[in-house]
């Protein structure tokens, strides 16, 4: 509260000189979210305000990291002075580019002035400049030097490349995405900074212009991927024992191939060896000669020079042999993955049935475990999570699993019950939540048969039990529902 | 200092314990030493760190001595002595029960066995009843004593190998380090050794001894100068407490039965029991819903009929299968084969090939290395539940290269687990040993869920071979085992 009258103070202060100095190229952006409690699945956590800096684009866009308004719920644009907001829209945002675009209300004059920034690339040893902003709307100004340009990873899965500087940035409001500048130019957002080693690790120019000119097509498809995995070819013994010729300087021996990838449509296999994308040499660490950023991995090719449709053509050996493949990139939505990478803006899907909480397995729910989720969460969850394209390529679509158990009269003796892997009800296989309502229709014998992967291996409910404390289960613990299947 | 302490406790005693008051049980208590030597598990050619400790011994029959299985683990030396007597004597083990935490030490040395005196062993003391701990805690030169009353009697983890669980006695005296090994007594009789007891701040005056039916069971076992270790199920199990779930199997509302869930292949009830029967009674006592069953006037746990077997032995079981009962006989031939779980007292196995160190997974080698690999741990966690052991009995890592030229590129493989040599699926370190053993041009050793081989020249390696052991000093390049150790090649 006291910080709050402060601020107003000071945009009395400030309103006369705002009318006289150039206006700014960036916004306060004030967000409200409120995630989904995916061990809870039938509420949403309690709501997160934050507050960052958007860096004003051309046609009134505001452009922020998407980490920010992940599960908006209000969304508002602010003068850089203080005190004057206007309610704002998101436009897009790309979860895995961790890249969001907003827009003010049509008739909103707030950013009218402001110049939008024009984008430009930097190079290693450019001079950067991160954007904050003073409680007065002044900006202060950051500089240090990008070191580096490098292929990491991002918030949700895979890896982009990034920008890295070296800065030391102050703690200021509104921090929680900046703006980063080169000679007056957006370079990019920044996405995350280390105060121990003052490393800055900053969202591209190149990613950014993906994003935007994607979206500015209309519809938006997002960022290809290929589908792949290697192992470098350094070892001499593993070039000989692919047959790689001497005159072949490269190339990465493929190691996975993904199922219904790009990669695997266009007949790559596993032993392959990837000699050349496009007009690009693959050297034996998997790059290709960047002409802006040098030696970078060729997944950068694929990820963010191309774009969903795009035709790559692909120099491989095998056995020894040239061969030419011809892929068409695709992007991988998180909804095709067994354990869904991430699940932002949707609804957790769960069914209650006798107070046996059923849901899907995705890393989303192993995240809510907290910070330490890879020692705190159920080890077998992260070993399905983690493996998943090895131990369910035949299937199930999704792993239908009993998080736990909400003790009911019904339910006595199962309530330790949790983190098991339900594979059938009523004889029914589970390929996913969905099969789960379709299956309880058809009890045996007047039970439900609960099968599972770990011991017990079988439990029972008494069908018209269970259908008699529905009621009663949904009172006793207030719940709003009893499923999501949406 | 140290005498009135001493005779106060003796005053107390003379009340409960008439026929071995502190004179006589001076007659056949002694303080063990151990000069141990810790394997090293890094380097595993190397002998190791020495290190030890001290702990109790008792005099159990007219010339041997017993104590805990880890007050006498990994001993390189292990000196006796008695109370009134100025020497060290030399004991050796004869009989060592990992699984239960007990060990039969000899001494050669007529003299030691001069004035001692036997203890005879007596019954579970009753839940309240009092009783009095002898030995040398914290290391002391005198016998100290402590008394207190038995608090709770049940089934729990055996801390030495982790894995076992048996019948233990929780009593509320203090037991600290040095009393281990030693008697507790009840009328002149010993009714535990005890063993272990909680620490920090979560408890206070909580000591456990391991009680006589399991002190029993190891006296008997080694009668064949065999310790052929514990008899076990080796099945899954869940109570039957749902009336639903009853109803469903077709039993009656009556709190018996306890469902079986897994029958694994290497179970000795694998054939006779499977997964969906309903166990109704074990050696004709009856198995309530929540799996215990009556011995002796206490609720149990079914496991301690099981417990209470021997190698050859039988069990019986009254069976609820598919709504109709039938009986099913099992004979334990054999001990549960898979103890990687347990903590290992063997020296452990390793091979060293183009540098680069296999070892099979324990709960030893899971302590050493900080795995990072999943799979590393879900093998060492889940090879008994999902039945790996069809595949493997060893699960092999690869966990350290000694760098060389000829393994420098070969760092991703750390912590990989062996699947191939050369085409031939690999079982456990015997088999890698002769699969590295046999002449070929090229080796191609293929792991889980590694989408390249690694692959060796043979000429490489002959190259490399003298240069890894002379430049890391690796003593010996292989131990499988116990038996006779054949170098690779």
């Amino acid at each position: 509260m006291h910080r709050t009258a402060f601020l107003l103070a000071l945009a009395f202060l400030a309103s006369g000189i705002a009318s006289s100095a150039e206006k700014l190229s960036v916004v306060r952006v004030n967000v409200t979210t409120q995630s989904w409690d995916f061990h809870r699945p039938w509420g949403k956590r309690q709501p997160l305000t934050r507050r960052a800096i958007g860096a004003v684009l051309p046609g009134n866009r505001v452009l922020v990291t998407a980490d920010l308004v992940a599960n908006l719920t209000y969304l508002e644009l602010e003068n850089p002075e203080g005190g004057r907001k206007v309610p704002a829209s998101l436009v897009a945002a790309d979860y895995e580019a961790n890249l969001a675009l907003l827009q003010t209300e049509a008739d909103s004059d707030l950013l009218t002035g402001a110049p939008a920034l024009q984008i430009t690339e930097s190079g290693i040893g450019d001079q950067l400049s991160v954007w904050q902003l003073e409680n007065n709307g002044r900006l202060l100004v950051t500089k240090g030097p990008m070191t580096t340009a490098e292929i990491s990873a991002y918030p949700v899965d895979g890896g982009f490349l990034i920008y890295r500087a070296t800065m030391q940035i102050q703690g200021r409001d509104s921090s929680f995405t900046l703006p980063v500048v080169n000679n007056g130019k957006l370079t990019g957002i920044l996405m995350s900074y280390d105060a121990q080693s003052t490393n800055a690790n900053i969202i591209p120019a190149p990613v950014i212009q993906h994003f935007l000119k994607d979206v500015a097509g209309g519809h938006y498809a997002g960022f290809p991927r290929i589908g792949y995995a290697f192992s470098p070819t350094r070892d001499p013994s593993l070039r000989r024992y692919a047959k790689i010729p001497d005159a072949v300087t490269g190339g990465v021996y493929i190691t996975e191939v993904l199922k219904d990838s790009p990669a695997a449509k266009a007949g790559l296999q596993k032993g392959d060896v990837l000699i050349r994308v496009d007009d690009f040499a693959v050297d034996q660490d998997g790059n290709f000669d960047d002409a802006a950023y040098g030696k970078i991995p060729v997944a950068h090719l694929f990820n963010v020079h191309h774009f969903v449709g795009d035709k790559v053509n692909l120099q491989i050996l095998r056995a020894g042999e040239r061969k030419s493949l011809d892929a068409t990139l695709e992007h991988r939505a998180p909804e095709s993955y067994v354990s869904d990478p991430y699940i932002i803006d949707r609804r957790p899907r769960f069914v209650i049935v006798g107070g046996l909480i059923l849901q899907e397995l995705s890393r989303q729910y192993l995240k809510d475990f907290g910070p330490d989720w890879l020692r705190r969460a159920p080890e077998r969850l992260i070993y399905w999570d983690r493996f998943q394209s090895d131990l369910f390529a035949d299937g199930p679509r999704k792993l239908v699993f009993l998080s736990r158990v909400m003790p009911t009269s019904a339910t006595v003796g199962y309530e330790e019950l949790n983190h098991l892997l339900v594979t059938k009800i009523n004889g029914v296989a589970l390929q996913s939540l969905d099969d789960v309502p379709k299956a309880l229709e058809k009890p045996v014998d007047g039970f439900h048969k609960i099968e599972f992967e770990e011991d017990p291996k079988t439990i029972y409910l008494d069908a018209a039990e269970t259908q008699k404390t529905e009621r009663q289960v949904q009172m006793q613990y207030r719940l709003p529902a009893l499923k999501f299947l949406e | 200092m140290i005498r009135p302490i001493w005779l106060a406790a003796a005053s107390l005693l003379v009340v409960h314990a008439a026929s071995a008051g502190p004179n006589e049980i001076r007659k056949s208590l002694c303080r063990i030493n151990n000069t141990a030597q810790e394997f090293n598990y890094r380097v595993p050619w190397l002998p190791g760190q020495l290190g030890g400790g001290s702990g109790t011994g008792w005099v159990v029959k007219k010339d041997r001595l017993m104590t805990n299985a880890h007050v006498v683990s990994n001993a390189k030396l292990l000196t006796v002595e008695k109370e009134n007597d100025p020497k060290k004597y030399v004991a050796t083990v004869e009989f060592i029960a990992h699984d239960c935490d007990l060990a039969q030490l000899k001494v050669e040395d007529p003299d030691f066995w001069k004035d001692t005196k036997p203890l005879d062993l007596g019954p579970v003391p009753e839940i309240e009843s009092s009783v009095t701990v002898y030995g040398y805690p914290i290391g002391g030169e005198r016998m100290s004593v402590t008394k207190g009353i038995v608090s709770r009697i049940d089934f729990r983890t055996y801390a030495h190998s982790v894995m076992d669980s048996h019948l233990c006695i929780q009593i509320d005296a203090a037991i600290n380090p040095g009393n281990s090994g030693g008697p507790v007594m009840q009328q002149g009789k010993v009714v535990g050794v005890a063993f272990q007891g909680l620490g920090g701040a979560d408890a206070q005056n909580v000591g456990y001894m391991i009680p006589t039916p399991v002190i029993g069971h190891f006296l008997k076992d080694i009668e064949d100068g065999h310790y052929d270790r514990y008899m076990d199920l080796s099945i899954g199990t869940f109570p039957l407490l749902n009336t639903a779930h009853r109803r469903a199997l077709g039993l009656p509302d009556d709190d018996r039965g306890l469902a079986v869930t897994t029958v694994g292949s290497a179970s000795v009830c694998a054939g006779k029991l499977r997964a969906g029967d309903v166990l109704l009674k074990i050696d004709g006592l009856e198995i309530q819903s929540d799996g215990m069953v009556q011995i002796d006037g206490e609720r149990m746990q079914m496991a301690e009929v099981a417990e209470r077997k021997f190698k050859g032995d039988k069990v019986k079981f009254d069976v609820w299968r598919d709504k109709k009962p039938v009986t099913e006989e099992v004979t334990f031939d054999r001990a549960w084969p898979y103890t990687h779980q347990a903590t290992s007292y063997e020296p452990p196995k390793y091979v060293v090939f183009g540098g680069l160190l296999f070892q099979p997974m324990n709960r030893n080698l899971i302590m050493t290395y900080q795995f990072v690999n999943p799979r590393v741990f879900h093998s060492f966690a889940h090879f008994i539940e999902e039945e790996m052991y069809k595949e493997r009995d060893e699960v092999i890592v690869l966990t350290a290269l000694l760098p060389d030229p000829i393994n420098t590129y070969l760092e991703e493989f750390r912590e990989g687990i062996v699947h191939k040599v050369n085409g031939t699926a690999i079982r456990n370190m015997k088999e890698l040993a002769a699969a590295f053993a046999k002449q070929a041009d090229e080796y191609v050793i293929e792991f889980e869920s590694h989408g390249r081989p690694l692959v060796f020249q043979r000429t490489d390696l002959e190259s490399a071979r003298n240069r890894i052991r002379q430049r890391y000093n690796v003593l010996q390049e292989q131990f499988l085992g116990d038996e006779a150790t054949t170098e690779a090649r």
